[in-house]
């Protein structure tokens, strides 16, 4: 019954998309895209008063994004591998998500089991609330000594922070979840390893993929400073070159275009959550 | 009554965990006997960490008080190393402060303000939205070709990641208040100005805690991030100029001083607003 209940609204959410992504169009809000060109429009001003070297315009900006996207020569001389942006973001993208793949997986694992074993809780917990209240920034020359310039101290730090977040949140979901459930799927006979597949993690999982969210809004910016502390490429290095020859339009440039990854990679991720928790109204 | 025994089981093993990570730690002292470079192990027990670890931080003090520095030739100390120490301590916590003040009571004024009505609310919804999704971390480069890499700019960067932080948090709260409390006060005649006074500010402070204590974290990432590039002075600045000579020991050490001090604020902040929230029902005391 359930089972026909769930497949029949998976199909109506496929067949609706198109149909919703209209909806969307039309709720948009005239006072939200009068609210963007207003804040464009206080930049400009701005740009009247300040000297360039400060303050470059928000069109000098976007046309720098565009033509720094696929080919910026310039950066090669500062020892950027690849001369553009495009490269860079692939690559901070590339790390990112390994890192938020190993550390959600460590997170989740040892979060769920946490909240299940006393003796674990109690030994993890004080590490883990930790790790949380420092900032992890603290730990990053020390990667840079022990694993060297390159892919893997970025990633490491990127890895704690995600795998403190999602343990916090997985232990959170797993400690609220009403026992009825786990104590009615006891009573009717169900082994441990039914327990954990149909009770706790579907029960779990919106939750998780919520702070699966936050950490991966912190993780750009914790991947981008780790790149600026020590690395061949990525938007890091980009910056820390531009900085370097004091080009706050390129800068701009490339926060831009950071930004904008980060904004698509959160609405893809917020897709993903909806089809996979569709069942829950919490993930609405 | 089970409650308070277990709470304190819990604390006691904690202390326990924390206990045997730096036991921990010394026997990978002696086991693990490896150096970053002659003389410098890469793991500093901790009977080299609290004297000659300690010792080499006088290199960092940067005179005055009558105590000579290293760099005009004058022996390392203790009374040095605890001045550079506490002094450099002071910069960061002094950045930190400032900007969390500065930070918060901007980013609050302006939420406040934003929310005064629906259509402000509307206006500033997307470009707010796009402010918080830049990466903070990522903008510390900009800030200082701003401001420069001293005092000024590590303040404001500071205090440019709580304000973006508490603003949106402002807002969320300001939404979220309870209709039935505005048009209650309302009906009694509130003007708006006494409406915001006496209900909104009050019912939002239990929304606001979270934020407080989400934008301490960011605050210290901030600091932490803007002295590892380039400042001249603070916690940051020893990390980043040990790590240079890679001089373990003394970054474990300052490492451990900025542990202590992050966990010393959550836990007073937490306090703090714990006793503000006195008032709350429990439900809403998160």
């Amino acid at each position: 019954m359930s089972l026909t209940a769930r497949s029949k609204t998976q199909s109506d959410l496929s067949g609706s998309l198109f149909s919703r992504l209209k909806t969307m169009l039309a709720a948009l809000d005239p006072f939200q895209i009068a609210g963007v060109i207003l804040f464009v429009a206080i930049w400009q001003s701005l740009t009247l008063r300040l000297p360039a070297i400060i303050l470059p315009t928000p069109l000098g900006v976007v046309e720098r994004l565009f033509a720094d996207f696929l080919s910026a020569p310039a950066l090669s001389y500062y020892g950027v591998s690849e001369a553009n942006l495009y490269g860079n973001l692939i690559y901070t993208a590339e790390n990112v998500a390994v890192a938020v793949i190993a550390g959600s997986v460590i997170g989740i694992l040892t979060g769920l089991l946490s909240a299940r074993f006393g003796l674990m809780r109690a030994i993890v917990d004080p590490i883990m609330m930790t790790a949380g209240t420092v900032p992890i920034l603290v730990a990053a020359p020390f990667l840079l000594i022990w694993f060297g310039v390159g892919r893997a101290s970025a990633v490491c730090l990127v890895v704690f922070y995600v795998a403190v977040i999602l343990y916090v949140f997985a232990q959170r979901a797993a400690t609220n979840l009403d026992p009825v459930y786990e104590e009615s799927a006891r009573t009717l006979g169900a082994t441990p390893r039914q327990m954990v597949r149909d009770i706790l993690v579907p029960a779990t999982v919106p939750e998780i993929l919520g702070g699966l969210r936050i950490a991966l809004a912190g993780a750009w910016g914790l991947e981008a400073i780790a790149e600026l502390l020590g690395s061949q490429s990525g938007v890091g290095k980009v910056l820390e070159a531009l900085a370097g020859a004091t080009d706050p339009q390129g800068i701009m440039a490339t926060l831009l275009a950071l930004g904008l990854t980060a904004i698509i990679v959160d609405a893809l991720a917020a897709l993903a959550v909806s089809r996979a928790a569709s069942w829950s109204a919490s993930a609405r | 009554m089970i409650a308070t025994t277990r709470a304190r089981r819990g604390r006691w093993i904690s202390v326990a965990v924390f206990l045997a990570l730096a036991v921990i730690w010394q026997i990978l002292s002696m086991v693990y006997t490896v150096e970053a470079q002659p003389g410098e192990p890469m793991i500093a027990g901790w009977q080299i960490l609290f004297t000659k670890t300690f010792l080499t931080l006088s290199d960092y003090w940067q005179g005055g008080l009558g105590v000579p520095t290293v760099a005009d030739g004058a022996e390392r100390s203790y009374l040095a190393a605890l001045l550079s120490v506490l002094s450099h301590s002071a910069d960061t916590i002094g950045r930190m402060a400032l900007g969390l003040l500065l930070g918060g009571a901007v980013g609050l004024l302006l939420g406040l303000a934003v929310s005064w009505s629906r259509w402000t609310r509307r206006l500033f919804d997307w470009p707010l939205q796009f402010l918080r999704t830049l990466p903070l971390l990522a903008m510390v480069p900009l800030f200082q070709l701003w401001f420069g890499t001293y005092f000024l700019g590590e303040v404001l960067f500071v205090a440019y990641g709580i304000a973006v932080i508490v603003f949106a948090g402002a807002v969320n709260a300001v939404r979220n208040v309870p209709q039935i409390y505005i048009d209650n006060a309302r009906s009694l005649g509130a003007s708006r100005w006494t409406l915001y006074r006496t209900v909104i500010l009050p019912a939002i402070f239990p929304a606001m805690r979270s934020t407080i204590l989400l934008s301490l974290g960011a605050g210290w990432s901030a600091v932490l991030g803007a002295e590892y590039l380039g400042a001249q002075s603070g916690l940051g600045f020893i990390i980043v100029y040990a790590q240079q000579f890679a001089y373990l020991d003394r970054m474990f050490f300052i490492a451990l001083l900025f542990i202590l001090y992050t966990s010393i604020s959550y836990w007073a902040i937490g306090r703090l607003s714990a006793r503000l929230l006195a008032w709350a029902p429990p439900s809403q005391r998160r």
